[in-house]
């Protein structure tokens, strides 16, 4: 008994911080999602209002969501098409390989709010390096991030800045595919394309699946980068979900309304996550 | 539980305990200060780098006028300040005292975070801040009736220009226009662009439609009765105006324009200094500014004309000020701090330190200080922002409880129409739609009753 309560205090700051910070808060927004509540006074119930208020009343609501669905369908599926081709590209055998992993890696470890401001500065229309690039090519760069037409694709480009996370997932993903596979098509006369098509991406459909998982899970909270970058604009073109959810929490004091914003976030991500599971079953190979 | 568990028990419970002593130990050491006998007085404020200084000084001063109480300066940065001063509140630990300048006041005062300060006034100090206080200082601090933030620095803007870029165009600088009509033509005149039509010099490029919906005689709330006046004659030729001169620059060639320059800079690299404009409006604080980084640099400063009869030294304001939080434990002692530094009471000993941040006076009073009247002497251009201060058109932010909401809704409002993917009267009916929509939705979650 006294040794499982050693335990228990070695691991009692996690658990404080689990059940303090994130269970408490967890659970007790269901309760707040069902009041008006401005931090201060004390909560009051108001029922589904909140909930009737955010599907029938509020327009950047809709409008937000829209934002985020579109920033998964695209961001999600660009990622890992990009990460698998490098990752695939970085299982060669060639001389420093190791220093090229570790150039294409490193991007995906700065912190958030750093490369925002990097890029920023790299996206800017009139002494930003793509611009400046572009013109050496007689080509006007546009107003990336002040531009309603290209606010968000500049976001969605920005996405592939860390890319580099997942890639050297898929990498040992390949790295686990067993070369007896690749060794039976090779005797059997299949070229690279085949191989690719038949044995290394129906092998690597287990880890391409969980990156699918968490990119999806990962681009409904998207959120820092346009806090950083745009702030929402221009004209409300980047709004995230998790931005708007964020303002009326905590600039507007609204945080029975942002409780409700965060549970239907909550629905969305579990039905999403649910339906890819359904999926799996059609698409991934585990085994080898 | 063997005995070497039970001893590996014991080692840990007791590192735990010296790690709490030690941290308390040391919390105590921290809150320690030098007049152990005197009331602590905490006061946080926003200020960083060079401006803290000028804080710290002031807060000296005012401990070495007095022998009762001791205020304890400290900077909070600016983006956490208004959750930890809430969550101050709210558990019971708050700050006796704050400088704020972001709009906090009617949200925070409709949640009795606030403490009102008529109620630490005596009747004289209500009397004289009634007869005294210049008419912006009452809209900025007032609520329901009730004052809750003191002033201790208003911001104003007026016109910057340089008088050789002027001069140059053939535009004697000395006669600016008398209407902003005739200041958008001598900004055409003043324009640059390149072959290809890129802006490379900006005459006049006026934004920001609260600054100049007061110009054209509107603005978005009527003082008299407390309501919001959105879609306005006057609001509409304001914004009317601002996306004319936009449109005849070119939304994307502006945009360009102002990428590559630092706007906010509040050093050097203010684009003014290296003329980047000819003529641009800004606040007060800019005159410090150019002392400091551009002592020889030839510019002037005027009110910014009115529209076509539109009502003279019109226009909007901000500024810093002081409040008293609910649960203060010394609101008596944040309230003389206040007074002191304020000039309510002692006009001319509070009259150096406005001078010391470029600061606009709370009363008259303070504005005829002998050292006030120095500083004015030696930095002429600044009392271009003094005589603003009488003014009854000055406008602040509307006092109600969605403040940050229709700030935003504003600045979206503003953007669509200079942009042109919506007509000015589309994103003023707009803006309209979103308060609307706003005042419903918290009526029906049943804020605001």
């Amino acid at each position: 008994m006294r040794k499982n309560l050693t335990g228990y205090l070695f691991i009692s700051p996690w658990l404080i911080g689990f059940f303090v910070f994130t269970l408490g808060p967890f659970i007790s927004s269901i309760w707040l999602s069902f009041t008006r509540w401005d931090i201060v006074s004390s909560p009051m119930w108001v029922g589904a209002a909140n909930y009737r208020a955010l599907l029938t009343n509020d327009d950047l609501f809709w409008k937000s969501l829209g934002i985020t669905l579109k920033y998964a369908v695209l961001a999600v599926p660009l990622a890992v098409v990009i990460g698998v081709l490098l990752a695939l590209l970085l299982n060669s055998k060639i001389r420093g390989i190791a220093v090229y992993r570790t150039i294409l890696f490193l991007p995906s470890i700065v912190p958030a709010v750093a490369s925002s401001v990097v890029f920023v500065w790299i996206l800017n229309p009139q002494i930003g390096l793509i611009n400046g690039l572009l013109k050496r090519l007689g080509v006007i760069g546009p107003a990336w991030l002040s531009d309603t037409k290209w606010a968000f694709s500049s976001l969605v480009f920005m996405s592939l800045w860390g890319v580099g996370g997942s890639m050297v997932i898929y990498l040992a993903g390949l790295k686990d595919i067993p070369v007896y596979l690749y060794e039976a098509a090779l005797v059997d006369g299949a070229g690279p394309l085949l191989r690719m098509r038949k044995i290394t991406l129906p092998m690597l459909t287990p880890v391409i699946f969980f990156n699918l998982v968490m990119g999806v899970i990962g681009a409904f909270q998207y959120f820092t980068q346009a806090f950083i970058m745009t702030n929402g604009g221009p004209e409300e073109s980047t709004t995230f979900y998790a931005l708007y959810l964020f303002n009326r929490a905590w600039r507007y004091m609204d945080m029975g309304y942002a409780s409700a914003m965060a549970w239907i976030l909550f629905l969305i991500v579990v039905v999403i996550t649910a339906l890819l599971f359904r999926t799996q079953r059609k698409w991934v190979h585990y085994g080898g | 539980m063997d005995e070497r568990a039970s001893i590996n028990f014991g080692r840990i419970l007791t590192g735990v305990i010296v790690l709490f002593v030690v941290a308390f130990w040391g919390a105590q050491i921290q809150e320690q200060h030098r007049h152990v006998a005197r009331k602590k007085v905490r006061f946080w404020h926003m200020w960083t780098a060079e401006w803290k200084d000028v804080v710290d000084k002031i807060v000296d001063r005012f401990n070495k006028s007095q022998d009762e109480y001791e205020v304890e300066a400290l900077s909070v940065p600016g983006s956490g300040s208004d959750s930890k001063f809430i969550l101050g509140v709210m558990g019971g630990d708050p700050p006796d005292v704050m400088a704020q300048w972001n709009p906090i006041i009617p949200p925070w005062a409709d949640d009795h975070l606030l403490t009102p300060l008529d109620d630490l006034m005596t009747p004289a100090e209500k009397k004289a801040f009634d007869d005294q206080a210049y008419p912006v200082v009452k809209k900025i601090g007032m609520y329901r009736g009730h004052l809750y933030g003191m002033s201790i620095g208003i911001n104003m803007s007026a016109l910057y220009y340089l008088p050789k870029q002027l001069r140059d165009a053939g535009i004697d600088p000395d006669h600016l226009p008398a209407t902003l009509e005739g200041l958008a033509k001598i900004g055409e005149r003043l324009d640059r662009f390149d072959s290809q039509r890129n802006l490379t010099h900006l005459g006049w490029g006026p934004a920001t439609f609260s600054e100049f919906a007061p110009l054209f005689g509107g603005g978005l709330y009527e003082w008299q009765n407390g309501k919001m006046t959105i879609v306005t004659p006057q609001n509409l030729a304001a914004l009317q105006y601002l996306a004319g001169i936009r449109k005849k620059l070119g939304y994307d060639n502006v945009v360009r324009y102002n990428a590559g320059l630092d706007m906010n800079s509040a050093s050097g690299g203010w684009p003014f200094i290296d003329g980047a404009m000819s003529i641009t409006i800004d606040g007060q604080w800019r005159v410090e500014q150019l002392r400091k980084y551009a002592p020889t640099l030839e510019y002037r400063t005027a009110p910014v004309p009115p529209a076509a009869g539109g009502p003279t030294l019109a226009g909007v304001s901000n500024g810093n000020f002081m409040i008293v939080p609910s649960g203060a434990k010394d609101p008596i002692g944040a309230w003389a701090f206040i007074k002191f530094w304020s000039g309510l009471t002692d006009p001319d000993t509070a009259a150096e330190f406005y001078t010391w941040g470029g600061w606009l006076p709370l009363t008259p009073a303070i504005a005829q200080a002998p050292i006030y009247k120095a500083y004015l002497k030696k930095y002429p251009q600044f009392q271009t922002f003094v005589d603003l201060m009488p003014s009854k058109t000055i406008s602040v932010l509307p006092p109600v409880p969605y403040q940050e909401f229709l700030s935003d809704q504003i600045g979206k409002m503003e953007d669509s129409a200079l942009r042109g993917t919506k007509t000015p009267e589309q994103a003023l009916n707009g803006l309209l739609f979103a308060v609307d929509h706003e005042i419903s939705r918290r009526k029906e979650l049943g804020y605001d009753r």
